[in-house]
């Protein structure tokens, strides 16, 4: 055995690359160690067929979090944001298009088309979300107080949100209370008439979740969403070269503080004793001792698999057994060769509309339809979909004149009544494309390639268990104070000097680096004590 | 035992916050007996009377057909009520036990409330869920199940055989339909109060659920009143075949009867959902939980108030308190 490290962090995603960022900064040693080729987890650039690459996965950010770019200093390390024009094309079965600029007076232009008190409505709500989203953005910045004994930190922190919730006047504070347990329908309901409006914006709350627009809840996690970006619908950004080169930049700056980084070091094992976390064990056999352990894989990867269920209580056990992550979301990837011809875009000139994202969501009753068959085990016939082009933004993504679309559809539920995803993933792709081509009747010649990832390949090939795009839902009772489990929202788990940094951890709102930073500030204080 | 978490709710067994709905429902205590709906001699009509009684003795006065056209306000200080046949009666105090809806806006003359207020008011979701169907009966019913005429069937009876049936129920309302197999619940009251019907003649009281008070475009709940009957009399006789042969007479209530004929708008059983966004502090308008409102010595104590809707008196009493706080005028 080799000597002893000083932390090891298990996984590199982006998170566990913000940790160990932010641990070298503060005087650690970390160690990170990715079972995959490269680092990146669930924000990854690969070639998916000769010539065209594509972001694997997320093909979005939450957006990152300004102070991570910052101190990390991303866009030294090559990293470059593309924000297009267009934020949302929202298609409509009628042959119509509800277009979203990223320009907020451009949008309430185009959305005066549909209706006048819409036009008027959106930039309100924009405000609202702007005003609840910049409170809520703190609370997400803070580590969850401990609810039995708070400390001195937390009554601060608690304070300073009960401030700003305060601050926001009456009427915004009982947004930010009613809002919340609410249903994404209802909310949108309050504001917009316009159903491909409502419905494109509803699906922010119901996004990588097992819920409907219809579900309770569900307007929870649009503000979440909205915490770190209020444009109504959500903005877009595409890094250049893809998801991954968010990671790989990111992966740059933690080297040139210190880090270490080893990919293709699959950890067996996290070791265990006397209920102290000793060190790790590899796939091959290698043993690595450390003084500390930080966790970037999902909460029950860590606590069910990676450690001995024998070093925790039955109560502990039972808890995270009960951690619902399952997801609902599959990606295809398609390689083309040529843009899809969009009815609804071809008079306006289809190009440069299709910079942004192209969303079929055209009514709410469609998304809770396509919510209904996964309750009951089946994907969606017709799904909610989300596409990007972005090849039309980074051309050197796919050979000159053809591009890469890159597709969310949901729902896919992780456990399927009939079959299982080895025999149903093609009818997935395929259902895919019949909705799709409904409305680009020529898509389905255009298509040269795909890569078809379900939940159970999220799973199997990206180490997230369930399939769940967030490490774990994002709900009223597993958030916060409860992120993963109420009593071990701090980063912390029962095994001494063994911690979380991933998704699951909060905040857990995706693509922000917002767990990562949060944990290594924790891990950090109490490694130091 | 998750059924009585959608009882009288727009959500489906899965929705969350149905823990809260069912969490009410068990919060009740009758004679001790914990989650007990226990049956009143009478039916409930007796614990409205017993209620009544006990008011009376403590001096309470209370005028039957007497319905309120107007509540009076005077520099903006509620002052009385108009009835409908014009009376005026002036009182310190006026406390409504009907809905907000019907509160504020048929009942106050427009320009006395914040519009802040009145924009609450009308966000505040009914959107009823369930209808009744009562039955007079030539016997029992004899259940596959559980043949004869056991002591099973003096308690509460239930078709809601599995989670994915009720949800199932319960997708079929979301987008404007009555369920084709519904959740319902069933008493026999005479059972535990011969009183209630001629000797060997029984009652049977179903509560179903999902009957949404909107229908999908094209229906109306006048044409569709009988086939919802009659598909709840199937229903039943899929578990107790004999219920056909000994249906005397039938009485159907939708939600559109029940804001009709009993003043529930949009025919909700708890004047207004029981979803967290319209509970505890935000019941029924964020800022007014208090059984206050904008208006001076104008109160609510009904269901739409905290802690919400059932048969259990909570809001009347806490809001009694309140109005006892402020000095009772
Ligand atoms: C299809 C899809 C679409 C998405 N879209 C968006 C979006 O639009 N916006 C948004 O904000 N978010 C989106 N997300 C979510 C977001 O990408 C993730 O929440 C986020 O990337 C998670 O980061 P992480 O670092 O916490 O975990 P991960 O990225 O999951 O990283 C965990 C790492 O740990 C490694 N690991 C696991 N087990 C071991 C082990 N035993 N040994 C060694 N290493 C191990 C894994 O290989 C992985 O690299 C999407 C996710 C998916 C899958
Ligand atoms: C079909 C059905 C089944 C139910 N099942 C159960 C159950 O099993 N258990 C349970 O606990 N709860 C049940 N409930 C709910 C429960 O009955 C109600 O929540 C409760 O009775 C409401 O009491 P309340 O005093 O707040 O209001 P209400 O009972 O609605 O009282 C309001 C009163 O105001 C009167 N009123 C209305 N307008 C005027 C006016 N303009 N002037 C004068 N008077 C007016 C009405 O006539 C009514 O008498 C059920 C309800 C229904 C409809």
């Amino acid at each position: 055995m080799s000597e002893t490290r000083d932390v090891i962090i298990v996984g590199g995603g982006h998170n566990g690359l913000v940790a160990a960022f932010y641990l070298a900064k503060a005087g650690f040693k970390p160690l990170v160690l990715e079972r995959r080729a490269h680092v990146g987890g669930a924000a990854i650039t690969e070639e998916f067929h000769p010539g065209f690459r594509c972001s694997t996965l997320a093909h979005n950010a939450g957006p990152l979090r300004a102070d991570i770019v910052r101190d990390m200093q991303l866009e030294k390390h090559g990293l470059k944001f593309t924000t297009p024009d267009v934020n949302t094309v929202s298609l409509t079965p009628d042959g119509r298009a509800l277009i979203l600029y990223s320009d907020t007076k451009k949008a309430a232009q185009e959305i005066a088309q549909w209706s006048q008190k819409d036009a008027a409505s959106y930039s309100d709500f924009g405000a609202a979300l702007g005003k609840i989203g910049k409170v809520i953005g703190e609370a997400l910045l803070l580590t969850p107080p401990n609810i039995d004994s708070p400390d001195r930190g937390d009554l601060w922190g608690m304070l300073k949100t009960g401030r700003s919730i305060r601050r926001l006047g009456k009427k915004d504070m009982y947004r930010v209370l009613r809002w919340g347990p609410m249903a994404a329908a209802d909310l949108v309901a309050e504001f917009f008439d316009t159903e491909p409006l409502r419905a494109t914006i509803a699906a922010r709350g119901i996004f990588g979740t097992f819920l409907g627009p219809w579900s309770a809840g569900s307007a929870l996690v649009l503000m979440l969403r909205a915490a770190g970006d209020p444009s109504p619908a959500g903005s877009v950004q595409f890094p250049a070269g893809g998801a991954g080169a968010i990671t790989q930049a990111m992966a740059a700056a933690a080297k040139q503080v210190g880090a270490e980084i080893r990919t293709g070091a699959e950890i067996a094992e996290i070791r265990v004793k006397d209920g102290v976390a000793t060190g790790v064990v590899l796939a091959s056999g290698e043993e690595i001792a450390a003084r500390a352990v930080v966790s970037n894989a999902d909460p029950k990867r860590t606590l069910m698999r990676l450690v001995d269920p024998a070093h925790l209580t039955p109560d502990f056990v039972q808890k995270i057994k009960n951690y619902r992550c399952t997801g609902t979301v599959a990606k295809i990837n398609l390689a083309l060769s040529a843009l899809p011809e969009f009815t609804a875009l071809n008079a306006k000139g289809n190009g440069n509309l299709l910079r942004g994202r192209i969303q079929i969501s055209p009514e709410i009753d469609y998304l809770e339809r396509a919510f209904d068959e996964s309750k009951y085990g089946n994907f969606s016939r017709s799904p909610y979909i989300e596409i990007t082009i972005p090849s039309l933004s980074d051309p050197s993504l796919a050979p000159a004149g053809e591009h890469v679309m890159s597709v969310y559809m949901q729902y896919a539920p992780y456990k399927l009544k009939d079959g299982n995803w080895d025999s149903q993933r093609e009818m997935l792709g395929e259902a895919v494309v019949k909705t799709i081509s409904q409305y680009a009747p020529n898509f389905p010649q255009t298509i040269l390639s795909g890569q078809i990832i379900t939940p159970k390949d999220l799973e199997e090939t990206y180490g997230l268990t369930g399939g769940h795009i967030f490490h774990g839902e994002l709900a009223l009772d597993q958030f916060f104070t409860m992120r993963p489990l109420l009593d071990w929202a701090r980063y912390q788990t029962p095994v001494e000097r063994l911690y979380l940094c991933g998704n699951g951890t909060h905040p857990g709102t995706g693509l922000t680096g917002g767990s990562g930073a949060n944990a290594a500030r924790e891990i950090a204080k109490t490694l130091r004590k | 035992m998750s059924a009585s978490g959608i009882i009288g709710t727009f959500l489906g067994v899965r929705s969350p916050g149905t823990a809260y709905v069912l969490l009410h429902h068990y919060m009740g205590e009758i004679d001790g007996a914990f989650r007990a709906w226990g049956f009143a001699r009478g039916g409930t009509g007796a614990i409205s009377n017993a209620i009544a009684d006990a008011a009376r003795e403590a001096g309470a006065e209370i005028r039957t057909q007497a319905p309120i056209a107007k509540i009076l306000i005077k520099n903006g200080r509620a002052s009385g009520v108009v009835l409908a046949n014009g009376d005026e009666i002036y009182a310190d105090v006026v406390s409504s036990s009907v809905d907000p809806r019907l509160t504020y806006t048929r009942m106050i003359e427009p320009g006395n409330l914040p519009d802040d207020f009145l924009e609450g008011v009308n966000r505040y979701k009914f959107r009823g869920s369930s209808g009744k169907v009562n039955m007079a009966l030539d016997g029992l019913p004899n259940f596959k199940c559980m043949p004869g005429a056991g002591a099973h069937l003096r308690g509460a009876m239930s078709i809601s055989p599995s989670v994915e049936y009720m949800e199932k129920a319960y997708d079929e309302a979301k987008y404007g339909h009555w369920s084709s197999h519904p959740y319902i619940d069933m008493v026999i009251p005479t059972l535990t109060d011969t009183s209630l019907a001629p000797p060997g003649k029984h009652i049977l009281s179903c509560f179903v659920q999902y009957a949404p008070y909107k229908l999908a475009p094209g229906l109306d709940w006048d044409t569709e009143k009988e086939k919802f009957g009659d598909n709840v009399v199937n229903t039943i006789a899929e578990y107790a075949p004999n219920i056909k042969d000994i249906i005397l007479h039938r009485q159907v209530v939708t939600p559109l009867d029940l804001e009709r004929e009993w003043g529930l708008s949009e025919g909700n059983i708890f004047q207004g959902e029981l979803s967290l966004e319209q509970l505890f502090f935000l019941r029924p308008v964020a800022g007014w939980a208090q059984f206050r409102s904008p208006i001076k010595n104008l109160y609510m104590c009904g269901s739409a108030t905290h802690p919400g809707g059932g048969i259990m008196g909570a809001p009347g009493r806490l809001a009694a308190l309140e109005i006892l706080k402020d000095g009772g005028a």
